[in-house]
């Protein structure tokens, strides 16, 4: 049976009926229409799903969205403002740390909580740092690359 | 997550409204910490009875204190507050809880929560191997009683614990060891995110003149349907000076204790050799971190 749940989505409020084991994951894309958070293998292991839960990047995927009511949930849409890409959604652009596309969004919310908690990190500790997003086109250079410049701009 | 018979989904907000649910729904009640297993149990046909999510998110339980004789940490306190404790960063003897929260990703430390990865009772998984090597164990309360129980008793098989219905964890408990004390963790993993081939964590205690008091050497990733403790290897390491020769001799004795598995990840037989790869490596670890 739906139960009715309230959920802050990129600074809006959303008042909607689901399933109890509805994921945010799906309340996302199929009831918000918030593409841009992407469905991949649906147990935690790639990443794309990759949202904010306050200052947190979680996997979309394992949270269930009776869970996620009363928390502030930043997704991709929510980056950037008055028409300008955030600092680390450019630094992709720059670099071209895009190919297929699909891992991007993911990848650019866990290198948002990344470059929050480490202003300057050195290579390696971004590569430790995304090690929970997968990407199958790139072989991470420009990935990497792209979170170094933001980190310098 | 599709739980095709789910119907009720619980947010309790004290004990007592666990025990409405538990009561209403009883063994196809299932508690919901983090969250992040609940996918892996699901794929496996093991959650096709559940009909009520138990969410324990504001029961709090997220207490974090480095107490005289012991470190407490709250069932849901998250791999990521866990970093937090400022004594895990100095403390020789938690170094392996250290070594243990630098494995799973950025997103799993954020969500997974302590009481969560142990009530999961998953031999692949590393914080449980590196507790049960610091002598941890919980606190559980059910149906207005409390007890204890060490972590040994909690692991009875995959996935299997020994929770009564309605029970959940409420606190993981570290004494601190005697003397000098150090503990180090080490995995072996296909790739950054993945489950354990083969996980070691040993905690040694010497005396004065560097005779070892004390060892527990614990093996996780599939060496057994539980976290293994080694008894054969501690025995070779108690009572002696900590000599390469040694540590050696306890390493090649792991293999006495495990019953490594084969699947998808490794065969049996590299996992044996592995087991005694990493303990020699996490022995020697320890070993350079006692002060």
């Amino acid at each position: 049976m739906k139960q009715l749940i309230s959920l802050e989505v990129n600074g809006d409020r959303h008042e909607i009926a689901v399933e109890p084991d509805a994921t945010l994951l799906e309340v996302l894309r199929d009831h918000l229409g918030l593409l841009g958070t992407k469905q991949g293998c649906d147990s935690g292991g790639c990443g794309c799903c990759t949202v904010h839960i306050g200052d947190r990047a979680v996997y979309s995927c394992m949270k269930y969205a009776l869970s996620a009511q009363h928390q502030k949930i930043t997704t991709i849409e929510g980056l950037g403002a008055d028409g300008k890409l955030d600092a680390v959604q450019d630094a992709f652009v720059r670099e071209g740390a895009v190919q297929c596309g699909y891992c991007t969004c993911g990848m650019i919310m866990t290198a948002k909580q990344l470059l929050h908690d480490d202003p300057h990190p050195d290579e390696d500790a971004i590569r430790h740092g995304i090690a929970g997003n997968l990407c199958r086109c790139t072989g991470y250079h420009k990935i990497v690359e792209a979170i170094r410049t933001a980190a310098r701009d | 997550m599709a739980l095709s018979r789910l119907k009720k989904f619980c947010i309790p907000e004290n004990s007592h409204q666990v025990d409405d649910c538990v009561a209403e729904y009883g063994d196809n009640a299932l508690i919901l910490a983090g969250g992040t297993f609940i996918r892996g149990l699901e794929v496996r046909g093991l959650l096709s009875e559940v009909e009520a999510l138990i969410d324990v998110h504001k029961l709090g339980m997220d207490g974090l204190v480095s107490g005289v004789g012991n470190v407490r940490i709250g069932a849901m306190v998250t791999f990521a507050a866990l970093e937090q404790l400022a004594e895990l960063h100095s403390a020789a003897w938690l170094a392996a809880v250290r070594d243990a929260l630098a494995c799973p990703p950025l997103q799993i430390r954020n969500m997974a929560t302590v009481g969560g990865c142990l009530a999961a009772s998953c031999p692949f998984y590393d914080l449980p191997t590196a507790f049960l090597a610091l002598d941890g164990s919980v606190t559980v309360s059910g149906a207005g009683a409390q007890r204890e129980i060490g972590l040994a008793d909690l692991f009875v098989s995959l996935f299997e614990n020994s929770l009564e219905p309605g029970e959940l964890i409420t606190e993981l408990t570290l004494p601190r060891p005697p003397g000098r004390s150090a503990s180090a963790f080490i995995k072996l993993e296909g790739t950054a995110n993945d489950l354990a081939i083969v996980n070691v964590a040993v905690s040694i205690s010497v005396d004065a003149a560097g005779v070892c008091e004390e060892a527990r050497v614990v093996l996780g990733g599939g060496v057994g349907d539980r976290v293994v403790r080694s008894a054969t290897a501690e025995t070779v390491l108690k009572g002696q000076q900590l000599t390469h020769e040694v540590i050696e001799h306890a390493a090649a004795a792991v293999g006495q204790d495990i019953e490594p598995m084969a699947d998808h990840r490794a065969t049996a037989a590299y996992r044996l050799a592995m087991a005694g790869v990493f303990t020699k490596r996490a022995l020697n670890q320890a070993l350079s971190r006692l002060n």
